[in-house]
């Protein structure tokens, strides 16, 4: 016999053990599409609610650069505000999603939050002669500080923030490195903190640390791939846009020249024309794939769509001298997609189709449905086909198998799938010409009355 | 006698404005748009000079240059190319000269004099 349990929603009793209802809500928030700032927030109210350790107050600060900065206080301002809170946290049934959106909304309010006065305060993060609350950073310890005003390592700007005798400085460690730190307070019951608060804290820190570590890390590393494609993306403009250029001045110097006879002079002209026709296409084509910002998918009929682009006059164009077979199921069902996204990308594969079919060859499109949620767009052509490395870069934006182009449409037909739930698979071998499946998903068409 | 330069270039009209600008200077070109073609005019004739560019359809210039190589052809090769970055790719230092492609063709020229003796 097999059990199955969910592995990202563990349900725990209401009673049970407040470490494991901790650890159950931080980690289950890192799985949540939230932004670095929004579970940080999660790290910070699962320290004041009351299913986790159930601080009153919870501040942070982070590392950035050689600094400590302030960068968030959850809690309340006064007992009043603090009855207020809680009763919203304690109405029956809300779960700590809830309390999230609950506390996001705190912590962002423009009036004087906690987090409004916190914010001007900033810390070298490896002086010797720090003070508290940087000194716990320095140590790589966790404070309990008690009787703060009679304590000389606690700097006094951040006690008359602050405004507390007891409070508990947990160091945000990843790898050896201080990330941030986190400071804890019980300001509006007075409770003192307990030696197992203080660990169970303690472990959240380090839960916290690197998790801060693991989503700079992230960030560092889609900053480097977005450095990296634009890099490729420049590199490959130099080239599209330098070959006409090089060409419009070298045949403009052979004008320059004395005694140039009238046929060259006209010949020239019309290499310089056709360049620049060259450098507007570039431009509009490197224009339109770096806007294009896809609108959000809808169900439609997409054979009007299909009809509109096969009788546009450049692919009517493009159709002359093939043999363009078109096979579509009567009834078509109503596709998810961007209706404009969907015209552009069967223009495109038709576009690639044609031109990678030797004249008088044959370019086929077929729509059917596979089942009763998906529909199949395929566009086959009988050109060279491709190899399997060719195969595997398709889709890079700036890849191209083609003798002329900017290898953007296939990437922009893969983006325009992405962003509808869909799929594209390609099919092809050397010599067999390629088969491309656009597979939507689909619902039956409602019918009039 | 005319000295006889092999150009792989897969642009046409860089193609034809390289073919006259250099047949003006004296030379014999020879125009190919592919490296496939190139290897086989390299079979039927004995060029002076090779000028080629590297991003081509099918094989690109480096490919080319390292199957000349194979060759055992003591060929010098000029690259012609539109990219500056090529020049760091240590590949492209088996090439005698790398001429970053500009609509004044003085630097070619100049090169190409250089690489034959002239």
């Amino acid at each position: 016999m097999i059990e199955t349990t969910s592995i990202l929603s563990p349900d725990f009793e209401r009673d049970a053990p407040r470490e494991l209802m901790l650890l159950s809500i931080i980690s289950q928030s890192f799985f949540q599409p939230f932004s670095l700032e929004d579970n940080l927030l999660v790290i910070l109210t699962a320290l004041t609610s009351g299913s986790g350790v159930g601080f009153n107050r919870a501040m942070l600060f982070l590392k950035q650069g050689d600094r400590l900065k302030g960068e968030m206080w959850l809690g309340p301002r006064s007992a009043e505000e603090a009855g207020l809170i809680w009763e919203v946290l304690s109405t029956p049934g809300i779960g700590y999603v809830e309390i999230v959106e609950h506390n996001r909304a705190l912590v962002s309010k423009n009036v004087d939050t906690l987090s409004t006065r916190l914010k001007g305060l900033v810390y070298a993060a490896d002086d010797e002669n720090a003070l508290i609350p940087a000194y716990a950073a320095c140590r790589k310890e966790i404070l309990l500080v008690k009787d703060a005003s009679n304590e000389p390592l606690v700097d006094r700007r951040f006690l008359n923030v602050i405004g507390v005798e007891e409070f508990l400085c947990i160091p945000l460690l990843a790898r050896d490195d201080v990330v941030g730190e986190i400071i804890l307070d019980n300001a509006i019951t007075g409770t003192p903190i307990s030696a197992p608060d203080i660990k169970l804290a303690g472990l959240c820190g380090l839960m916290a640390g690197n998790y801060i570590y693991s989503a700079t890390l992230h960030r560092k590393l889609l900053d480097v791939e977005k450095m990296a494609a634009m890099g490729e993306m420049a590199m490959f403009v130099t080239h599209q846009l330098r070959n006409p250029i090089v060409a419009i001045g070298g045949f403009t110097e052979q004008l320059l020249k004395p005694d140039v006879p009238e046929d060259k002079k006209v010949r020239n002209l019309a290499i310089i024309r056709d360049e620049i026709r060259r450098l507007e296409d570039i431009i509009y084509q490197m224009g339109h794939f770096l806007k294009v910002s896809l609108k959000e998918p809808v169900y439609f009929d997409p054979g009007p769509g299909i009809a509109s682009v096969l009788s546009s006059p450049e692919i009517q164009t493009k159709a002359k001298g093939y043999v363009l077979n078109v096979k579509l199921e009567p009834c078509l069902p109503e596709i998810l997609c961007d209706p404009t996204s969907f015209g552009e990308v069967v223009r495109n594969l038709l576009d690639n189709a044609f031109d990678a079919t030797p004249a008088g060859g044959a370019v086929s499109i077929r729509g059917y449905s596979k089942n009763r949620t998906s529909f199949v767009l395929s566009v086959r052509d009988t050109g060279r086909g491709m190899t399997n490395p060719d195969k595997d870069q398709l889709f890079r934006p700036f890849f191209t198998t083609k003798d002329k182009g900017m290898g953007l449409g296939l990437s922009f037909i893969k983006r325009v799938m992405d962003t509808c739930g869909g799929k594209v698979e390609v099919q092809s071998r050397v010599g067999k010409g390629a088969l491309f499946k656009l597979i939507f998903i689909s619902r039956e068409r409602e019918l009039t009355p | 006698m005319k000295k006889k330069i092999l150009l792989v270039e897969d642009e046409k009209a860089l193609c034809l404005l390289y073919e006259e600008e250099l047949s003006r200077e004296g030379f014999e070109i020879t125009a190919v748009t592919d490296a496939e073609a190139a290897l086989a005019k390299l079979g039927e004739t004995d060029f002076d000079l090779i000028i080629t560019d590297i991003r081509m359809p099918g094989k690109n210039g480096i490919e080319l240059i390292t199957q000349i190589m194979g060759l055992r052809k003591d060929i010098p090769i000029i690259i012609n190319s539109a990219y500056q970055s090529y020049k760091e790719d240590f590949m492209t230092w088996a090439a005698d000269a790398y001429v970053v492609k500009s609509s004044s063709l003085d630097e070619l020229k100049a090169k190409i004099r250089q690489l034959l003796g002239d």
